[in-house]
């Protein structure tokens, strides 16, 4: 029983919340993050750049420095040198080292 | 004269080493198969995902091979041959059938070479068959820079690569792909999606065409590095073969050399008796005649 309501609540964390989006940030041998967070930050040629719940579909090539993810337990900090995002109903993968 | 068995047990010494050193060079190349196959997997799934992406744009029908659209780029009228082989020559005669295949169709005037692979430049320089460029086969599983290769494969009009295909641990066979349809046949398993990305429903950022022109390159990295990674699975189950083919004839002559060595013994062993024997029946003939 009690097994069965940790699960639901994983669930509904995954599925519908308003506050986090699901990301993925990963190279083709390696995944640095996978899961639910706030936002995203990255920069392009245009500048520095944060992805929040409920972006509008979005793809950018993202530029060497820093790539951040901010969830529930922190801040994570990869350091990146090229990259491709997109972004599509709170869901970002970060394709990485292509 | 047959060998003394101090030489024979010497040999069966030595042919003990070598069994031993078959067997550890068989165990390495197992290990690495594994290795590798684990990589060909975890790649795939990030090109499927790529593909996925890329199959829903909708810019245009062709494959640009990543060559940036703004850029009048002038492409070399040839087809580029990329032929990928091993860096040693301990991989059985993979290399060799490769070679051979790639220039049942080669013509100095149509094709130009580029060779991964130290063991296809000597194969190469062997038959007077000059090529390009030539790269080291990476030694790494992962992270493979093909950044050098994509860029000149940008620059002519198609691209071949032959290349060795991993059927099972002891089935090796000799390809060869065109670059463009390596990409698009990697795609034709992952599901294409129904929703179209166009600039309507999306932002792009620099531009369209240069996201474009990224998958492309992207798509073109990850199939060139699988093409190499399959070689070397290739080339590491052909090294396996070759290693076990040895460990068994190793074994076989340990074997052989041990019976030789019990044989020569036993023949040293009923030499003497024979001479004891004999020597007996001089002393009992003389004996006998007092």
């Amino acid at each position: 029983m009690p097994e069965d309501t940790k699960k639901d609540t994983k669930v509904a964390v995954n599925t519908g919340d308003a506050e986090h989006m699901r990301i993925k940030v990963y190279a083709p041998f390696k995944v640095y993050f996978d899961g639910l967070a706030k936002s995203i930050s990255a920069v392009n040629d245009t500048g520095p750049f944060d992805i929040l719940p409920r972006h509008h579909n979005f793809m950018t090539l993202i530029n060497t420095g820093d790539v951040i993810v901010r969830s529930d337990s922190g801040e994570e900090k990869i350091p990146i040198v090229r990259g491709i995002m997109h972004v599509k109903a709170d869901e970002v993968v970060v394709f990485l080292d292509v | 004269m047959g060998k003394r068995p101090a030489e024979i047990e010497r040999d069966e010494a030595a042919m003990g080493t070598l069994v031993e050193l078959t067997s550890v060079f068989e165990g390495i190349a197992s290990m690495r198969i594994a290795q590798i196959k684990n990589q060909v997997l975890q790649a795939t799934e990030f090109f499927n995902e790529l593909w996925h992406i890329y199959s829903q744009l909708r810019v245009s029908t062709f494959f640009g091979f990543g060559r940036n659209a703004d850029e009048e780029v002038e492409i070399i009228d040839k087809e580029l041959y990329i032929v990928i082989t091993a860096e040693g020559g301990f991989s059985g005669d993979i290399d060799q059938k490769l070679i051979q295949l790639m220039l049942k169709t080669y013509d100095k005037d149509k094709n130009e070479i580029i060779v991964i692979g130290h063991h296809g430049a000597i194969q190469l320089a062997q038959r007077n068959v000059s090529y390009k460029k030539y790269y080291k086969l990476p030694n790494k599983d992962k992270d493979i820079n093909v950044s050098p290769i994509i860029k000149e494969v940008q620059q002519y009009r198609t691209t071949t690569v032959f290349y060795q295909e991993y059927v099972s641990l002891m089935v090796q066979d000799v390809k060869r792909i065109e670059l463009s349809s390596a990409v698009q046949q990697k795609g034709k398993s992952v599901d294409e999606g129904d929703e179209i990305i166009t600039e309507a429903n999306y932002i792009f950022e620099p531009s369209t065409y240069d996201v474009v022109d990224h998958l492309e390159r992207s798509m073109m990295h990850i199939a060139m590095s699988q093409l190499i990674l399959n070689s070397k699975l290739a080339q590491y189950a052909s090294r396996f073969r070759a290693m076990s083919a040895s460990h068994t004839r190793a074994d076989e002559a340990k074997s052989e050399l041990h019976l030789d060595f019990n044989r020569a013994r036993r023949a040293i062993k009923d030499e003497r008796l024979k001479e004891i024997v004999n020597g007996m029946k001089k002393s009992a003939a003389a004996g006998a005649s007092k």
